[in-house]
């Protein structure tokens, strides 16, 4: 399936990889609300790997309601998928500032400085947004 | 609650209170004065995909043969659905579908008379699934075993073996030998029948990418002994590489234990500082790790199966890390 791509080795399970991925591209849109996703068997194939892997991460996206099961017809997006859990937000953030600190440790830039430049970036992306209005 | 998806089979480890379908229960196999494998244990519960790894001589194939009951262990038990492999081969075979290492069938007769040939071993019998498998394939109906290509032999094979519709898969290295698109059909062909079946199976391969994304549960067999035998989750979960620079500095004048917490199972030391393989990661150890005096530049990556087993099965004294 294109734009879900797996990193073996990664800290990230398999199955939280394609959650995460299926989330994504429900999020952008670049699968819009009532696609069909593909079979179990179909996207196994296709990541070669394990279904029931698949079926784990399926059954936790239909769990928050982001695909809906038709019994006998297949599986698509939600009408309405909601949006990014609070839990879920804080995670993602979480793990990007992780990468971020260990950049910025890595090449000898302070906590301080690191931090006053997240906030430059913050506002450049408040500019970027009033720019567009 | 109830799963939506069929094809949902048990990842997590409470999967394994259930029976297991294969067991190895300290089995040690001797030939004379050399010996094989020393007291293995381990199960394959239902809905496992369960790979045994080892390097070639580490016992791999003395095992199987034993678990499948066509050789008798030097000490320990076989058991095949509960009952012991030695003893009860006869009737578990029938559940069970194996490909060999070697691709093994009369040389003379043609995949359709092989066909025909087991259905009278098997109660249960999908003689579609075969025509249906060896068109996909693209295997020839009229040419002998004997002069079908090697990717053909093991497609045949793995067609005889989903036949049955085993409770049981056992794959003893089937890619072997096979080139990159004919494994890629064998690989896709397996993961269909999971799809399709939730089938358990115990897969000894050296195809470590391939196994990668479709194993539950990882095996590691060297010189003999098991030192791994865990859900890849956790397998996952233990293993990083780290590396960093190590200077010295007024406080610091030696290295050499500050790896200790991690349990180390391969350290390299290059020009640059440490590349380690730990097998006992924590995070939070690894937060202290980095700060401490002479460390620097200190970052852990996650490592993919094949990364795992090359750490552990390369070092001439290498062990899980749990000894």
């Amino acid at each position: 399936m294109r734009g879900l791509r797996l990193d073996f080795s990664s800290a990230s399970p398999i199955w939280s990889q394609i959650d995460e991925g299926m989330r994504r591209l429900v999020a952008s849109q670049v699968l819009p609300a009532g696609t069909a996703v593909p079979s179990i068997r179909d996207l196994a194939g296709d990541l070669q790997v394990n279904p029931a892997t698949v079926a784990k991460a399926y059954q936790r996206l239909a769990d928050d309601g982001i695909l809906i099961v038709r019994r006998g017809e297949g599986t698509y997006v939600a009408d309405a998928a909601p949006a990014i859990r609070r839990a879920e937000r804080i995670r993602l953030v979480r793990d990007a500032a992780s990468r971020y600190a260990s950049l910025a440790a890595s090449v000898g830039v302070s906590a301080d400085d690191a931090a006053s430049e997240l906030a430059a970036a913050w506002r450049r992306l408040g500019n970027a947004k009033g720019d567009r209005r | 609650m109830i799963s939506a998806f069929a094809a949902s089979s048990p990842l997590s480890s409470s999967s394994r209170i259930a029976a297991p379908l294969l067991e190895s229960d300290a089995i040690t196999v001797r030939y004379g004065r050399s010996i094989a494998c020393e007291a293995v244990s381990f199960s394959v519960a239902p809905g496992e995909v369960y790979a045994l790894l080892g390097r070639n001589g580490a016992g791999k194939s003395s095992l199987v043969r034993c678990l499948l009951g066509q050789q008798n262990p030097s000490a320990g038990r076989a058991r095949l659905f509960g009952g012991d492999s030695w003893t009860t081969r006869v009737r578990a075979l029938e559940r069970v579908g194996v490909v060999p290492e070697e691709p093994d069938a009369p040389p003379e007769m043609t995949a359709l008379r092989l066909a025909d040939f087991c259905r009278r071993l098997y109660p249960r019998w999908d003689g579609a699934s075969v025509t249906r498998r060896l068109d996909r394939f693209e295997v020839p109906r009229d040419v002998p075993f004997g002069r079908l290509s090697k990717g053909q032999k093991c497609q045949v094979l793995l067609a005889m073996a989903l036949a049955p519709s085993p409770d049981l898969l056992v794959l003893d290295d089937p890619t072997l030998g096979l080139d990159v698109v004919a494994r890629e059909f064998f690989w896709e062909e397996f993961l269909g029948d999971l799809a399709d079946r939730g089938t358990t199976a115990l897969v000894t391969t050296h195809d470590l990418a391939a196994i990668e994304g479709i194993a539950t549960r990882v095996g590691v067999l060297k010189m003999g002994r098991l030192i791994v035998d865990e859900d890849v989750e956790t397998l996952k979960g233990r293993f990083r590489r780290i590396r960093y620079a190590n200077r010295m500095t007024e406080t610091r004048t030696e290295f050499g234990n500050e790896l200790d917490a991690f349990d180390a199972v391969r350290v390299r030391v290059r020009g640059w500082g440490i590349d380690a393989v730990v097998s006992n990661w924590d995070e939070s150890v690894f937060e202290r790790f980095r700060l401490m005096d002479g460390v620097e530049g200190a970052e852990a990556t996650a490592l993919s199966i094949e990364e795992i087993f090359v750490a552990l099965a390369g070092e001439a004294d290498g062990n899980g890390g749990r000894t």
